[in-house]
């Protein structure tokens, strides 16, 4: 619930009452608030600055360790002391100045501080060999990570002691070319941002050890800085403005995506990464139609990118395809999908008889079947436990989507085309969903979902309505499974198991259902966060599995929380607030 | 009418100039006062339990009937047979001459529109939304034409809004348009429903105790709610348990009494009848005449 | 013929397997309507209890004579069972006992991803099959029909034991007075509330039972086929749900019956049915599917069970 304040009128700080289980803790703060805020932040600067490790290269306790030296310079590789040092004095400054929601400010910057001190000294001590790496066990000063630890707690203790307002709305109107040239801006930094997170720590694996944890605490120090920005209101003004420009943003943001090539992620590994990033996430577009729209659960939902794939694969003229014909590629997506599409209809249509739970085993049913299908080679088509290999690359006239490509003295790693055409594909994807979603169409599957017989009474013909959404998602994942054969060029049922279905669903789940970004978010941070993790890649799945509980127990949502989706997951009833009757509104209607 | 309760703003009837809109909008009325809604000798059987008997009912246009009974006479069953959701044992349902699909959607897409009992409103989507779902059957927009959104596409979508815009009026909720549903507080759910139940062009509207849980305040604006919607030329079929509410409401009022029609005529006709009394009550009959007329709220 | 009977033993033997995971199955379902798709997970978690028990905590000698090492084997599995599928209850289930529909059925699936790898990643040795010793009387009789139809005592075993405890823990529910109460609890929570059950105990007691009788499962699955992996329990979990839909979920006598059927369908679809046994859990499936869309009630099923 937010409330309107007009800017910039100052909040003076009201005495605020805490109740709960920290509440007289809060209370006796409570006078320091401001005081605390920048002791805080000063304790995270200064443990910025301070050593993290009691040893260094070739020398002190754990010379096998020499390697942790990144640790040891001021603001090392990974640059979290950096990192640190920037959310400090932002808190520090933040506290001094008068502006709107300035607890709830400082109190995500601490979060951070607090975050990437933690990981960091986790990782230290883990790696290093006990506490002794980041304590002062051999006589040397090395507590940094505690010093920066608990600047951050402070600040967090410091901020909400002072009372966490309400997040301010900002009405600020400019005039046009100042708000093209603003999101412009914007966007570009979003771009940079991007390519510093994807490729932050490298390639993971062997190679580089220190992948997992530079990304990881990048990523902390990010939701620090983010969870600042949305307490300002600025995130939200920045949609408002975003959304009074909706043509020019798009376009902007879709050569931002374009332009991804030309930043340090310009290799050909991240642009495979980016690539394969845009396959999943088209299809978890696809899978958002029926479960975020349509309320459907589909548990076997891989299988259409798979059917897509098989498709594709024998109609490319690969060698092992059964069909031994080489068709245009744009014409082979459009099969893929109207092939996709078919399959996607027959699973779909048990919804006229089956609904809720049993519906999903249904699905998980079909799922299984694909699979096993493929597994046997079915009618020589999928190749069994040999898969489609050799696969042809895509290619326009002489050119091949996977060559390098020169321009001028610029020249573009291979697989850039691949990674423009999925930037298309997922482009377009969205615009599919974006339109279906806003229309009759759209409307009909989300009052299915919200309740059937309602929708039923409204004259909506709910049959033929779902199994369009099977239809619809499955043509999406057929596509996706088309350019997904000609980009990895083997095709094995392999990839299409039980597994990928729910990995999918947590996708669509962990970033929002029913929301385009949450999709994609999902995708990105479930296929970018194995990359990355390598080192860690046996408990890859178990903290999968882990995750999926937590997200259901504390954030159902999701990240990009849909305003239409928080009653089929978020622990809110409804009939609660028709019970209470006039006057359960919120703040918000003017 | 003894009725004279002060109505709060929000609640007053909706104003002439919005009606007169709706109406050119909705063109339904034909003036003909012929029937349009028919039951003849409706029966439905459930197993060994005879839920409805040979009940026969017809509705003219801009009628308001109202149909009563105590709790198990089978009102909701009938409610059921009118709207496609059971189809009768013997006896038939026409609409305008022709009989009722047997599905709830083609029920709606034929003109006959409903609410429910218990508010059914698609409690995430806004109220604009959910009137917007009520236009759904009177939209010419294809997957297609969704998927393209070409100008075709912008002329419905936009023609949809502004009827949503006007029966949010129609209703007074204007000020919730960008609201979720399942915040709207009680009676303004109940007439979200009622304006998405008018989004799909009825000729007909079943209102299914349309006034349980209101107070007195609330129930006379719903009074007023239904007037204006009998004006523009709907007619009505309202179950309710407030028999004050229905007498003070209806042209004609029904009463059901274990599966049976008991009595049919003008509110004063069924008031004054002894076996109505007795039936609906089951007490002396000076007690219950003295409730009809002073009952307020629920019955 | 006798290809035929030696089918349908096999189909019995693992069928008699499926019932017992579908009772699991069947009951959660009947009292908090939650597809347990971790319920399978269990099953495995017992293999492996049981076979750790056997392995590290008792003596070679003991293991060596089958009427210690099977009694031993099955409480252990059948607790560790029971312990896990309880904590599961506890803290990934409870918490959203009021949660919309979608939250507690995705939380299952990462329950079943997180038990599975569970095990992989900390039970020794466990990314691969693992060899399970045979718990048994080892050998075969012959019927002598046609060529002989061959009977391993493991597998009279365990439909023996599978088909005692499904009568026991009927008796149980019809009997007893916690069992009323489980009844009670699954046709209205709230009104059995009110008559003095409490339902979390109710609940608790259902998984408990569950896991158990799952976990004794494991192990004779494992002395069945003298090896267990970590998928053994995704899928032949899916197949004793199927076996609890047939039945009529809800319904112990029918997951019983359900569970012979698929074992029925296995065996004899992966002889006669074209694909053979490539194909057999496909046949399973496609089971499955009808069954849900023809006849969600199942055979044992009084009323429409299908949630919206």
């Amino acid at each position: 619930m937010s409330t309107t304040i007009d800017p910039p009128v100052a909040t003076t700080a009201p005495p605020v009452q805490h109740t709960g289980r920290f509440g007289a803790v809060l209370n006796a703060v409570a006078p320091f608030a401001k005081i605390g805020m920048i002791v805080g932040g000063v304790l995270s600067v200064l443990g910025a600055f301070l050593p993290w490790v009691t040893f260094v290269l070739n020398e002190g306790a754990y010379p096998e360790r020499a390697s942790l030296n990144m640790f040891v310079e001021p603001f090392g590789v990974s640059g979290f002391r950096l990192h640190i040092t920037l959310l400090g004095i932002a808190a520090i400054v933040i506290a001094l100045l008068t502006v709107p929601a300035k607890h709830r400010i400082v109190r995500g910057l601490g979060i951070g501080v607090a975050a990437v001190a933690l990981l960091n000294g986790i990782w230290i001590t883990v790696e290093g060999g006990g506490l002794g790496a980041i304590t002062a066990a051999d006589g040397t000063i090395a507590f940094g990570a505690i010093v920066a630890l608990i600047g951050g707690l402070v600040t967090v203790l410091a901020a909400t002691s002072g009372g966490l307002e309400a997040r301010p709305e900002w009405e600020w109107e400019l005039p046009w070319w100042v708000e093209w040239i603003l999101l412009l801006v914007i966007f570009a930094l979003v771009l940079l941002l991007v390519a510093e997170v994807l490729t932050s720590g490298g390639q993971g694996g062997v190679v580089n050890p220190y992948a997992g944890v530079v990304f990881l605490s990048l990523l902390a120090a990010l939701s620090g800085a983010l969870s600042a920005l949305s307490a300002s209101g600025l995130l939200t003004w920045v949609g408002v403005v975003s959304e009074r420009h909706r043509v020019f943003s798009v376009v902007v943001l879709l050569l931002c995506a374009l332009a991804l090539p030309f930043t340090g992620a310009g290799t050909e590994y991240w642009m495979t990464v980016a690539s394969n990033i845009g396959v999943y996430a088209a299809t978890a577009i696809g899978l958002n139609i029926v479960v975020g729209l349509a309320g459907l659960l589909d548990l076997g939902y891989v299988a259409f990118l798979g059917i897509g794939a098989f498709t594709a694969a024998n109609l490319s003229g690969a060698a092992a395809s059964a069909v031994g014909i080489h068709l245009p590629f744009l014409l082979v997506m459009v099969i893929s999908a109207v092939v996709a599409g078919i399959f996607g209809a027959i699973v779909g249509s048990p919804t006229l008889r089956v609904r809720g739970d049993y519906l999903a085993i249904v699905t998980l049913a079909f799922g299984e079947i694909f699979v096993r299908s493929a597994q046997n080679n079915i009618a020589g088509l999928t190749g069994g436990a040999n898969a489609i290999p050799n696969i042809p690359p895509v290619g326009v006239g002489g050119f091949q989507f996977n060559d390098s490509i020169t321009i001028g003295a610029l020249r573009l790693p291979s697989g850039v085309m691949y990674y423009v055409a999925i930037v298309l594909l997922v482009a377009f994807v969205m615009l599919v969903f974006g339109n279906l979603k806003n229309s009759r169409l759209g409307r009909a599957w989300i009052a299915i979902r919200e309740d059937e017989d309602a929708a039923s009474a409204m004259g909506i013909r709910t049959g033929p309505i779902k199994i369009l959404a099977f239809l619809i998602g499955a043509m999406l994942a057929g596509l996706a499974g088309a350019f997904f054969a000609h980009k990895t060029a083997v095709v094995a049922y392999d990839s299409f198991r039980f597994l990928e279905s729910v990995t999918l669903l947590a996708a669509v789940i962990l970033g929002g259902m029913g929301t385009i970004p949450g999709a994609v978010l999902g995708a990105s941070i479930l296929f970018v966060l194995p990359e990355k993790l390598r080192e860690f890649a046996d408990y890859r799945l178990l903290l999968f599995g882990l995750a999926l509980i937590l997200i259901m127990r504390f954030r159902p949502q999701g990240i990009i929380a849909d305003k239409h989706r928080k009653a089929e997951l978020a622990d809110d009833d409804p009939e609660d607030v028709a019970r209470e009757g006039p006057g359960a509104l919120p703040t918000e209607v003017k | 009418m003894s009725e004279s309760t002060e109505l709060p703003p929000e609640l007053e009837a909706p104003p002439e100039e919005v009606k007169a809109e709706l109406a050119d909008d909705m063109h339904i009325a034909t003036g003909t006062r012929e029937p349009i809604l028919e039951a003849a000798g409706v029966t439905m059987q459930f197993g060994g339990l005879r839920a409805l008997n040979e009940v026969t009912m017809s509705l003219k246009e801009g009628e308001v009937i109202g149909l009563i009974g105590p709790n198990g006479a089978g009102k909701t069953t009938f409610f059921n047979c009118l709207t496609g959701l059971y189809t009768p044992t013997s006896g038939a349902v026409t609409l305008r001459g022709k009989p009722m699909p047997q599905d709830p959607s083609r029920v709606t897409e034929a003109g006959v529109a409903r609410t429910f009992q218990n508010i059914r409103l698609f409690p995430s989507m806004t109220a604009m939304e959910n009137v917007l779902v009520g236009r759904h059957v009177r939209m010419k927009q294809g997957p297609v034409s969704s998927l393209l959104h070409g100008p075709r596409f912008r002329r419905s979508e936009a023609e949809a809004r502004d009827r949503a815009e006007k029966l949010l009026a129609f209703v007074g909720l204007t000020r919730f348009s960008e609201e979720l549903a399942r915040n709207l507080p009680y009676g303004d759910q109940r007439r979200l429903e009622i304006a998405r139940a008018l989004a799909t062009d009825p000729s007909v509207l079943l209102l299914d105790e349309p006034t349980a849980g209101m107070n007195a305040q609330e129930t006379e604006a719903t009074r007023q709610l239904i007037f204006a919607i009998r004006d523009l030329g709907v007619s009505v079929v309202v179950i309710e348990h407030d028999t004050k509410f229905i007498f003070t409401l209806c042209d004609r009022v029904l009463v059901l009494v274990q599966g049976e029609l008991l009595v049919e005529g003008t509110p004063d006709e069924v008031r004054g009848d002894p076996r109505v009394v007795e039936a609906y009550l089951g007490a002396p009959p000076e007690e219950i005449e003295a409730q009809l007329h002073t009952t307020e709220g629920e019955s | 013929m006798s290809t035929f009977l030696s089918q349908i033993a096999n189909g019995l033997m693992f069928g008699s397997l499926i019932a017992l995971i579908a009772i699991g199955y069947t009951m959660v379902y009947g009292i908090i309507t939650l597809i347990n798709f971790a319920h399978g997970e269990i099953f495995m978690v017992g293999a492996y209890g049981g076979l750790a028990t056997l392995t590290y905590w008792v003596p070679t000698a003991v293991v060596a004579q089958w009427y210690f090492a099977l009694p031993i084997a099955l409480v252990a599995g059948a607790l560790v069972a029971m312990l896990v599928a309880i904590a599961m209850e506890r803290f990934a289930y409870r918490p959203l006992r009021n949660a919309p529909r979608l939250a507690p059925l995705i939380t299952a699936l990462g329950v079943s991803v997180a038990l599975q790898e569970a095990v992989r990643v900390f039970y020794p040795g466990a990314t691969a099959a693992i060899p399970f010793p045979p718990l048994f009387l080892d050998g075969a009789f012959v019927i002598p029909i046609g060529d002989g139809v061959v009977i391993r005592y493991t597998g009279v075993l365990l439909i023996v034991v599978s088909l005692a405890l499904a009568f026991a823990l009927e008796r149980f529910v019809e009997r007893t007075r916690l069992g009323r109460a489980m009844r009670a609890t699954s046709q209205d929570r709230d009104v059995a509330r009110l008559m003095g059950i409490d339902p979390d105990r109710v609940i608790v007691l259902t998984f408990a039972i569950g896991g158990a009788l799952a976990g004794v499962a494991g192990v004779l699955y494992g002395s069945y086929l003298n090896n267990i992996n970590i998928d053994m329990g995704f899928q032949n979990g899916i197949f004793a749900f199927t076996a609890a839909v047939l039945g009529g979920i809800g319904n112990i006598r029918g997951a019983v019956v359900g569970g012979l059927v698929i074992g029925l369908v296995r065996a004899l679809g992966g002889q006669y049915l074209p694909g053979g046994t490539a194909y057999d859990y496909v046949w399973i499936f496609v089971v499955l599917i009808i069954v849900l869309v023809f006849r969600p009630q199942g055979f044992f099923g009084e009323s429409e069970r299908v949630r919206a």
